[in-house]
């Protein structure tokens, strides 16, 4: 039962890992063979400053999108677990955006985002003062053209695509028994007590989980949107995160030693990564004693 | 622990979901200090009546009353009753100590108090050995001890106990029925169980409510609702075997009832003797000292063990008349004689 996908681990993830691995200490370009190079290839990076920009991109991603991403399925799920019309078209709505393909959604968002026929800009602009402000007498984000902007725009995209997040909570609040909240209600707890004395140390388990699967998620989701909507821009490399970092290594520039490098490096920060998470919430977790 | 002292009562209590009616007119009383079981088949209502005093379900109409207090449309905190669940409803993030300690912490009790809250709660339900652990740690028994003990701490005017036997093995049960009768005796507090086990509810309760269909059959001690059930739901749901019921057709070898009547007679009334009706012994039961003789005229007979018939065995069969119960037949409700 369990060989092909015993096979399938070995041949499609163990395999190639180790083989980026041990591409990472050589210098390859598809045309000649690997040539070792002991860390050359991390004393590089080092000193690369675009990959120094991918880097921080991308944690700043994380940072800030994974408690968002995390926040907003919970909230999510707390205020759709109860039955009330029209609760199935809600839960369909948060759920559905994770179904669609990466590339079709980036595009979908490209013109979302676009500065001047963009829905989302015409929306902010409606009863400017002018075609090019707000209502309120500023110049509505520039999406795809302003750093800051742009990374907001990679943001806001993966703030829509927590569905599988929002589902694995909302079964999880739905398992909670009932029982407790009904004690909890001839005791007069608060909603906030609530919150914080049942419903999130019983969910903790699950968002341990969901915190450490979104992490690694956000610091390899950015590729397909700083590919299709912002191509890594604009200047100087302000949505260039590891993964395109990566890619355009390998793919355009045909350093593949080097490439592998950079991905060992980003295994090795989200390890660590989770590592943290995962003391920082039992920590947090021996301090659900009441009182 | 002070006793805390209420008398509860539902006056014309109405509750629906949906089409089903739950709770069809519900008058009762528990009085002051009293440990009334209610007692019922699965879905008459008994748990919704006992969360419609808790106040965690809303009722369509009638009155709740706890002690002088209308408490029809106050929140369930404001109330000031207890409830144990039959799934414990214990926090099990939380070790003992603070499931006991919640209602008081929440309500943010000092904490002196909370600590000599715990402690004597604690000691009444025998936990104090207990209060570090989780409830993962504990058996079923020590885990609604915990339950009764987070019951007890707030010094409710009434508790109110949903199944709370339910969960346990048969030995446990049994152990905890005794030390439930004997912690209200210590209280004094008026306690509210609900219960499907006729058992239970003769052996716990000061008094019995039998309730069908959302609706209150009889209240009485178990002694009355036991030996003169109001009509024949009540007959006939309390006591194993359940009570013989004959039509007039049937019981005519044995006496003459009038017509449209019905006679009924407990199994421990029907005596297997040297004279009387002629009958053939289908199957034989043995539950320990007693064993149930199934009789092919539809009649079971309790007799003791070491005196039983054995299976296939040509027996003469009488009704001890001090045992003869007369129900009308379309009503279903006792009447006088015979």
């Amino acid at each position: 039962m369990l060989a092909p996908y015993l096979f399938g681990l070995a041949a499609l993830v163990a395999a190639p890992a180790l083989v980026t691995f041990g591409l990472a200490f050589t210098e390859y370009d598809l045309l000649r063979p690997p040539e070792f190079v002991g860390i050359e290839n991390f004393r590089d990076l080092l000193h690369d400053d675009v990959f120094g920009i991918a880097l921080k991109n991308s944690l700043v991603f994380a940072l800030i999108a994974v408690p968002l991403r995390l926040g907003g399925a919970l909230a999510l799920a707390l205020l759709l677990h109860r039955r009330f019309t029209g609760v199935g078209v809600h839960r369909s709505a948060t759920a559905l955006p994770t179904v669609i393909p990466d590339i079709a959604y980036g595009l979908v968002w490209l013109w979302l985002f676009n500065p001047l026929y963009g829905p989302i800009n015409l929306l902010l602009r409606w009863q400017g003062d002018s075609p090019t402000t707000t209502a309120w007498g500023v110049q509505p984000p520039q999406w795809l053209t302003h750093p800051n902007d742009a990374r907001a725009a990679i943001i806001i995209m993966s703030l829509f695509t927590i569905g599988e997040g929002f589902v694995i909570l909302l079964v999880t609040r739905q398992g909670l028994p009932a029982e407790l909240y009904d004690l909890a209600a001839l005791e007069d707890a608060t909603a906030w007590g609530l919150f914080r004395r049942i419903t999130l140390p019983l969910m903790a388990p699950i968002l341990l989980l969901l915190l450490a699967r979104d992490t690694i998620f956000s610091l390899q989701w950015t590729f397909v949107p700083a590919l299709v909507v912002t191509e890594g821009g604009p200047p100087l490399y302000s949505t260039t995160y590891v993964p395109l970092f990566v890619y355009r290594n390998a793919f355009e520039y045909l350093r593949y030693g080097y490439a592998a490098s950079a991905t060992l490096v980003m295994f090795l920060l989200t390890a660590l990564i989770v590592w943290v998470q995962w003391l920082i919430v039992r920590r947090w977790r021996k301090g659900f004693a009441v009182g | 622990m002070a006793r805390p002292v209420s008398r509860l009562a539902l006056e014309g209590v109405r509750k629906r979901f949906g089409e089903t009616t739950a709770l069809d007119g519900v008058d009762l009383e528990a009085r002051d200090g009293e440990l009334l079981v209610v007692v019922g088949p699965s879905g008459c209502g008994k748990s919704t009546l006992l969360r419609c005093v808790a106040g965690l379900e809303a009722v369509d109409a009638g009155t709740i009353r706890i002690g002088e207090r209308d408490v029809t449309a106050v929140r369930p905190a404001e109330r000031n009753v207890s409830m144990v669940f039959q799934s414990y409803a214990l926090f099990p993030h939380l070790t003992v100590r603070e499931n006991i300690a919640f209602g008081l912490v929440v309500r943010e009790e000092p904490k002196t108090v909370v600590r000599e809250r715990v402690a004597e709660a604690s000691k009444l339900v025998g936990v104090e050995e207990l209060l570090e652990r989780r409830p993962y740690e504990l058996s079923g028994g020590e885990r609604q001890r915990v339950a009764l003990g987070r019951a007890l701490v707030r010094r409710p005017d009434a508790f109110l106990l949903d199944e709370p036997l339910s969960n346990l093995d048969a030995g446990t049960r049994v152990q905890m029925r005794t030390e439930l009768r004997r912690l209200h005796r210590e209280i004094g507090s008026t306690m509210v169980h609900v219960t499907h086990d006729q058992v239970e509810a003769l052996t716990l309760g000061d008094r019995i409510a039998v309730l069908d269909a959302g609706r209150v059959r009889q209240v009485g001690t178990p002694d009355e609702v036991y030996s003169e059930p109001a009509d024949l739901f009540v007959a006939r749901f309390l006591g194993t075997p359940a009570m013989n019921v004959l039509a007039s057709e049937a019981a005519r070898p044995f006496l003459e009832i009038p017509a449209g009547t019905l006679v009924g007679i407990r199994p421990e009334h029907v005596r297997l003797a040297g004279e009387g009706v002629p009958a053939r012994v289908d199957l034989v039961e043995v539950a320990g000292s007693d064993a149930y003789v199934f009789l092919d005229s539809d009649l079971v007979a309790r007799v003791a063990s070491d005196a039983r018939p054995s299976e296939g065995a040509e027996v003469r069969v009488a009704f001890d008349r001090k045992g003869l119960h007369l129900f009308h037949e379309a009503s279903g409700r006792r009447v006088p004689g015979p």
